[in-house]
């Protein structure tokens, strides 16, 4: 509450007082923005976090390496899944039936005896890898769309409105079930264009619905400014429409875009998890979604399996939702906190 | 006969009064649908829990049936056991399969019907002194008389066999049965295609009942109560093959229409079907007019029997490990899930017996050489994928060094790779084979469905084996859906596939002519040999194979590998 005060104070003080504005004079609204997320607890604690996170899965590798873990049962250096596993496919070493061991902190996969710290790591780095682009291209998307939706009058507007409803309206589960099976019947022949596939799919797909927010906020946001005198002078003077709609309005939308940025990175990660999960996601790579998957029915015996990728999907989606939440506060001015 | 049925079943064995139900009905009732499946066998309380040792029979796993008494009578019962309740059967991939007597060839439908609806010539049972399935008659008086040549057979219709509507069951139906177990036009599952038409005279040019338009075969005369099947060849196995519901009664003309028959087949049995939705459901309900008087095999002490299939196998270990309410009198035929083997040993549910059933991979014969595939033998990780297909060595996958499994009359042990011990990998001398024969890095290319998890993980380890032994290993993706088309398509460009085989009865004839025939690639495809295996011998009606096609038949695959 008094930070937030204080900070507002200043935006009142540079009018009123010009010998006191010289200090704060220079800073913009996002070195503002930034000012306030420095101050909030929250932010910094979740910051942390993601950072660590982001930090572990850059490195899966060299981790991985240096504890002598891993993740595909194709590696040369992997043991063989007979070695490792009892009879039953239940690990011979560490839980659920021997002791904590430092030569696998989460234990060994059933079946396969893949590491599952190993599997984690690189799990993540697939997660964060295609929230990342997926977020990235569909805000791209949505601010192309958003723009040219809110700055065209007339029959574009309708036509690209239409399309963002429609897009709204598409079912998601469905259209994912449908196109999983086609790829793999398309790249049939081969593997390593089949994870490919799989990968842009996925991608793709969550792309092409995930823009429509961003586009709808935008379209909303240009239509009021673009009303405004200094949108309407740079008409009058003849600037051209791509200088006004990437110059003279993208600066002024920076807040929106930043906050559906921040909000979708989590929402990605988690439908990534969750197509995985159901078996639409990747299959060649490993994926928390599909860690979960195969932990279900070991649950009752093995539950560390299955609490290690949840919890990592917990945290990270966490962790991502908050901090999105502290940088819309922080960017929003009209917050009151 | 084709695979659908695993080496382990397991069912509930504690008893819930309310059902009136008695623990040793609901366990030879399990062991009735795996021996009647002309698997089964010996059933055991297994081994130690610790190491995985079974009990199942892997000497003998393979006899199942080979004792015959000829004279066995009914009615049959067992001691203590009461009547009432219903039986329900859970599973996951069952009863897909067509249930239309002349149609019916897979081990699930064929153990439900026979021991349970429909009746044939012959038929099997439990034998407490041998402790093995044997031949006793059925609607027969007897196991049959063949003349000195086994060229003939003569059977013997028994009085008060009726059908669920209440008319007595005649020769004609049962003679009218076998020529319509002839017509693989319009029954193209059915056992017919392999044995009616190849062994009863005249069967290469009769075409059946209904695309012969109502003719007869001249290979079955009938008179009085006598059924006379000529042959046009020796079939010592006949009696065998009398067992199958082809060779049963079926009603003349219109009640027995395929194209609504099918739905609903006549009951001769104890049941007779109240619901059928394939790949779904099937209820049997009492049927009145079965006299267990003329039955020396089948006893009906359950009211009704509930099967239901397309069950999650997870759910179905579960329900029956909570051993509360329904689940008391629940069974499944379903192989026990690995993770549940302890659990299940440990409260005693697990009824084991062998299967005679051969899972193998099959090296592609036009594009292998013998030293490929002795390196194949030596390099295959048969553990690791024991264990990434979610199977129990030596419960539910045993060791194979041949075809035939242990107890097949008239096999000989025999091991191709001579020194190749059971489930051995040995990466380091398979590569040295290889490099030897000038083919280290050969590439093999082989399927797996990439929807499937369970067929992914086991594709990565036979990956890392294959490559570890010196092979390059290709995995090419196809579907759960596509999997059986891909691999059957004889120019597939894959050069290992994997199948497997279930005898039909315990004779090495049912083993060595479908896997090693000869067919027509253009227009029949591989058949049953999908090795396409040429050797000369192998396309005559030996009993020994040659001794490159044995490096074929180490075990191998998981039951999704079910022939179509």
């Amino acid at each position: 509450m008094s930070t937030s005060a204080g900070d507002l104070g200043t935006a009142e003080a540079t009018v009123q007082h010009a010998a006191t504005a010289q200090t704060v004079a220079g800073r913009s609204p996002t070195q503002i923005a930034f000012e306030r997320l420095r101050k909030d607890k929250v932010a910094v604690v979740c910051a942390t976090i993601v950072s660590i996170l982001v930090l572990l899965a850059l490195f899966a590798p060299l981790i991985t390496n240096a504890l002598n873990i891993y993740w595909d049962i194709t590696d040369p250096r992997a043991p063989d899944p007979s070695t490792v596993l009892e009879f039953d496919g239940f690990p011979a070493v560490g839980p659920p039936l021997h002791g904590f061991t430092w030569d696998h902190p989460l234990g060994l996969a059933p079946e396969t005896g893949t590491d599952n710290l190993a599997w984690l790591l690189y799990g993540l780095r697939t997660s964060l890898g295609v929230a990342t682009a997926a977020t990235i291209l569909s805000t791209i998307v949505g601010i192309v769309l958003g723009l040219i939706a809110g700055f065209s009058r007339g029959w574009l507007d309708r036509i690209l409105s239409f399309i963002i409803d429609l897009f709204l309206t598409l079912p998601f589960l469905l259209i994912a079930l449908a196109i999983a099976p086609i790829l793999v019947s398309r790249f049939r022949s081969n593997v390593d264009a089949l994870a490919k596939a799989q990968l842009v799919s996925l991608i793709v797909i969550l792309v092409v619905f995930g823009w429509m927010g961003l586009a709808r906020i935008l379209r909303g946001q240009v239509l009021s400014l673009r009303e405004r005198e200094f949108i309407q002078s740079a008409e009058v003077i003849g600037v051209p429409t791509r200088r006004i709609l990437f110059k003279e309005l993208l600066p002024n939308l920076v807040a929106p875009i930043v906050v559906a940025t921040s909000l979708a990175l989590p929402g990605f990660v988690a439908a990534e998890a969750g197509l995985s999960f159901l078996g639409l996601g990747l299959t060649g790579v490993p994926s928390l979604g599909r860690m979960i998957d195969a932990a279900t029915p070991y649950y009752s015996d093995y539950p560390l399996y299955l609490w290690a990728p949840v919890a990592v999907v917990a945290i990270l989606v966490l962790t991502l939702n908050l901090l999105g939440d502290s940088i819309r506060d922080a960017f929003d001015p009209k917050t009151r906190r | 006969m084709t695979p659908v049925i695993g080496g382990v079943a397991h069912t509930t064995e504690r008893v819930d009064l309310h059902m009136r139900f008695k623990k040793p009905i609901v366990a030879l009732s399990a062991a009735g649908l795996l021996a009647l499946a002309a698997c089964g066998g010996s059933s055991s309380d297994g081994g130690s829990s610790s190491t995985g040792g079974s009990g199942v029979d892997t000497k003998n796993l393979g006899n199942t049936g080979d004792g015959k008494d000829a004279k066995r009578t009914g009615p049959v019962s067992f001691k203590g056991a009461q009547t009432g309740g219903t039986v329900t059967v859970l599973t996951n991939t069952g009863l897909t399969t067509p249930i239309d007597p002349s149609d019916l060839y897979y081990t699930d439908t064929n153990a439900i019907m026979t021991s349970l609806v429909t009746r044939a010539l012959t038929q099997y049972s439990y034998d407490e002194a041998t402790k093995q399935m044997i031949l006793v008659p059925d609607l027969a008086t007897d196991l049959g008389t063949p003349n000195s040549d086994f060229t003939q057979w003569k059977f013997t219709l028994r009085d008060g066999a009726k059908w669920e509507t209440g008319d007595p069951v005649t020769a004609k139906e049962v003679a009218f049965g076998i020529n319509r177990s002839m017509d693989n036009k319009t029954f193209p599952n059915g056992p017919g295609l392999y044995y009616s038409n190849p062994y009863f005279k005249g069967g290469d040019s009769y075409k059946g009942p209904y695309t012969d338009k109502g003719k007869l075969c001249s290979c079955i005369k009938v008179s009085g109560n006598d059924i006379t099947i000529t042959m046009s060849k020796p079939f010592p196995d006949f009696p065998y093959y009398a067992s199958f519901p082809a060779i049963g009664p079926i009603p003349l003309g219109k009640a027995s229409d395929p194209a609504t028959y099918r739905q609903h087949p006549l009951s001769t049995g104890p049941y007779m079907i109240k619901s059928y939705t394939p790949a779904k459901s099937l209820v049997l309900v009492r049927n009145k007019y079965w006299d267990p008087k003329t039955d020396p095999a089948r006893t009906a002490y359950p009211d009704s029997y509930d099967f239901k299939a397309g069950q999650d196998s997870a759910k179905i270990d579960t329900i029956l490990l909570a051993d509360s309410g329904d689940g008391q009198t629940t069974l499944t035929y379903d192989d026990v899930q690995a993770k549940d083997y302890r659990k299940m040993q440990a409260t005693g549910r697990l009824v084991q017996g062998g299967s005679p059933c051969t899972y193998f991979y099959s090296p592609d014969y036009r594009k292998t050489t013998k030293e490929i595939r002795e390196a194949l033998v030596w390099g295959l990780p048969y553990k690791d994928l024991i264990l990434a297909a979610g199977l129990i060595p030596n419960v539910n996958a045993i060791p194979a060094s041949e075809l035939m499994p242990p107890g097949v009359p008239g096999r000989k042990d025999y091991n191709a790779v001579p020194g190749h011990g059971d489930f051995a990998t040995d990466p380091v001398k398979a590569k040295q084979i290889l490099t030897d024969a000038g083919k280290e890095g050969f590439e093999i290319k082989f399927l797996f469905a990439a929807d499937d998890p369970v067929s992914s993980q086991t594709k990565d380890v036979l990956v890392k084996g294959l490559t570890k032994a010196g092979f390059k290993a290709t995995p090419v993706p196809s579907t759960i859906a596509k999997l059986v088309e891909d691999r059957d398509n004889p120019k597939g460009d894959i050069n290992l596939r994997s199948y497997g085989w279930c005898s039909d009865w315990p004779s090495g004839a049912t083993w060595v002519p479908p896997i090693f025939q000869s067919t027509d690639l253009k227009t029949v495809g591989f058949g049953t040999n999908e090795a396409r295996s040429t050797s000369p011998r192998s396309t005559s009606r030996s009993t020994t194979s040659s001794r490159s096609t044995l490096l074929t038949s180490r075990l191998l695959g998981r039951s999704s590998s079910r022939r179509s």
